[in-house]
């Protein structure tokens, strides 16, 4: 035999957290990261505007040396900027995309404008080559002319690039002519490689931080919630079933609350205070009828032994005392005799007045009903006086086929069994003195071996033309009884 | 539901009714503010022919002096419309290429010196607002002396306007 394997049991608390752990960090993780993500394209945009103000502030810079003919301060203030921060730069570039002041040639067309050689020229250094890149300066050199800014990635470095015209005004036009519009570009490159880093490490902490106490917040809340709300509730109802499997009808669920948990133990409750009623009303029921019920049977021939147990001398009895002495007698004799036939293995079939029909099924049936007769009798005799108001009965038992079945009708009807030998174990009853157990030679056949017996007597009962062989069993000549 | 068929019909409505141009194309007949050809060559429209228009609002502009300066102001409203020619060689036959136009509207969110800068195409009649600072950069050389028309020489301010106004000549 392998030993049977016992299956794991995962707390549904366990599972909640887990759900709730998940769909909070990915719920949050992702608002997170939408946040960290609009903020930081936020701070681009913020860095991008900050260096347009400040490409705006230098163009005027620009032109008021310009209008003084001080390029050469000009060229000295970009040297300048350029030594504040290596990752700042300034340029001018010619419209043709040439570094400006790489060469004489504006010095000249200056000084051909004016008419005179106003301007000296300039001693020239290593050439400048540096050229602007054709895409930026078509993008600067439109109708009207744009300016034009972009964040360009090289390598692990981010730098926001400046394009912005320099245009000919009306005022720069007695040097250097009315014929084109802009005179040139400014270039301004900053690196924000930097910048971005440190303030996307901040937003990393600061999200991370938020991210963490607000998951953890929100975890504790919907636990605490869901273990109140669900897990709780949930645990009672299945206390309560328990005490139910146990036997124990009285306990309830305590949820009074408008929703599906307080519905469910509404519905436990119920189903608590109905499987109660079942139970009590069990008592009055024969097992039969209710396997029955469960296995909805029509009817049957089933061998049995039949046990009919009468009190004698009650109608005169009931007839002198009132209602409440007559039921409190009757039910007193009826429940010890129901419990001894209970405890010799039979059935209650039902009770008829002061008559009991009972049906013992067993393998040693006949037997089974002659003890519990025998007992029954030794009971009442013993305390007749004592209990039981000096009654007495008397014992009817046959063994044989009957059939067994639902008999009434829809509305109301009795799993019992009727046929002949019933009706046979009926008039051994009725002719059964107090005190007296007599037995049809059927169920004798089967218990001589167990139980002694006197007999055989012939015994004419009414409706059938020949008499029967019977016999009768007591105490004092039998066995002793149950044994 | 009669009243939600309406509302939909007036989305509808609204949704296709014509955007009010800004400029009108009907501006022939209005006051040139400087009769002089110009044709010479300028930042901005190089050597291309141009025709200068005022409004009826503009003629309205109000001149006054002010601690020794003269300060042009012009009403709100007033819209000025330079025609730009293919060329210099200016026939009669010709049509303008390009309108750059300026509109008085101080309270616009895109105006720029009170002025909101406008380029219309008089072929598809498509306007452009200009929210770059290209046009009043250059027109704010208007304000100062300038090599232009009779060149500002008092350094009067001019409201943006190289070639004022100046009345019926």
């Amino acid at each position: 035999m392998g030993k049977k394997k016992k299956s794991k049991i995962t707390p549904i608390a366990l599972k909640i957290n887990l759900i709730i752990f998940i769909v909070l960090m990915t719920g949050i993780g992702f608002g997170s990261f939408l946040f960290g993500y609009g903020y930081f394209l936020a701070l681009q945009d913020k860095i991008q505007s900050n260096l347009l103000v400040q490409s705006d502030i230098l163009y005027k810079a620009i032109e008021k040396y310009m209008l003084l003919g001080k390029a050469n301060i000009a060229m000295e203030f970009f040297d300048d900027i350029g030594t504040i921060s290596p990752e700042y730069t300034i340029k001018l570039f010619r419209t043709t995309g040439k570094k400006a002041f790489s060469d004489n040639s504006t010095i000249e067309t200056v000084n051909k404008n004016l008419g005179t050689p106003f301007f000296e020229p300039k001693v020239l250094g290593a050439p400048d080559t540096e050229t602007l890149q054709e895409k930026y300066l078509q993008g600067v050199m439109q109708r009207p002319p744009q300016d034009l800014a972009n964040i360009e990635q090289i390598e692990d470095n981010t730098f926001f690039h400046m394009y912005k015209p320099l245009i000919n005004l009306p005022k720069c036009t007695g040097c250097h002519g009315s014929d084109h519009t802009v005179r040139g570009i400014i270039a301004i490159n900053n690196n924000i490689t930097r910048d971005l880093q440190e303030q996307f490490l901040r937003i990393l902490l600061i999200g991370g931080v938020i991210f963490l106490v607000l998951t953890a917040i929100l975890l504790i809340i919907i636990t605490q919630y869901l273990k109140r709300a669900v897990l709780v509730p949930v645990k009672a109802i299945g206390d309560v079933c328990s005490q139910v499997t146990a036997g124990i009808f009285s306990t309830r669920v305590n949820i009074k609350r408008n929703d599906e948990i307080g519905l469910l133990g509404q519905t436990v409750n119920s189903m608590a205070k109905g499987l109660h009623e079942r139970f009590e009303l069990s008592k009055f029921v024969s097992s039969k009828t209710i396997q029955s019920l469960t296995s909805e049977e029509k009817g049957k021939k089933v061998a049995m032994t039949i046990l009919f147990s009468d009190i004698r001398g009650f109608t005169s009895y009931s007839a002198k005392r009132d209602a409440e002495e007559v039921v409190d007698s009757l039910n007193r004799i009826l429940n010890i005799q129901t419990e001894i036939i209970h405890k010799n293995g039979g059935d209650v079939d039902k009770y008829v007045g002061d008559e009991i029909v009972s049906i013992f099924t067993d393998e040693n049936s006949a037997v089974s009903a002659c003890r519990a007769a025998l007992d029954i009798q030794k009971e009442i005799e013993e305390n007749s006086s004592l209990k039981y108001d000096n009654l007495h009965v008397g014992i009817g038992i046959h063994n044989g086929e009957v059939i067994l079945g639902m008999i009434g009708s829809e509305k109301r009807a009795d799993f019992t069994i009727i046929g002949d030998n019933v009706n046979v174990t009926s008039r051994l009853c009725d002719v059964a003195k107090p005190g007296q157990i007599i037995i049809h030679e059927a169920a004798y056949k089967r218990i001589k071996d167990t139980i002694k017996a006197d007999g055989p007597y012939k015994l004419k009962v009414k409706g059938k033309e020949e008499g029967l062989h019977v016999y009768l069993i007591s105490r004092n000549e039998g066995d002793g009884g149950a044994q | 539901m009669n009243k939600i068929w309406l509302f939909g019909v007036m989305l509808l409505f609204l949704g296709c009714a014509e955007k009010k141009p800004l400029i009108p194309l009907e501006y022939n007949d209005w006051k040139r503010t400087i009769n002089e050809v110009l044709k010479y060559p300028i930042p901005g429209h190089e050597n291309n022919y141009r025709k200068i228009f005022i409004n009826d609002t503009g003629t309205k502009v109000v001149r006054e002096e002010k601690e020794g300066r003269t300060y042009d102001n012009y009403p709100d409203g007033t819209i000025i419309i330079k025609e730009i020619y293919d060329s210099s060689d200016y026939k009669d036959t010709d049509k303008p290429v390009n309108l750059t136009c300026m509109v008085k509207d101080p309270k616009n969110v895109n105006s720029r010196g009170g002025w909101v800068w406008i380029v219309k195409s008089p072929e598809t009649g498509t306007e452009t607002i200009l929210t770059q600072a290209f046009c009043v950069t250059c027109h704010a050389n208007a304000n100062e002396p300038h090599p232009y028309g009779d060149k500002n020489l008092n350094n009067d301010f001019r409201d943006y306007v190289f070639f004022p106004y100046w009345g019926e000549e």
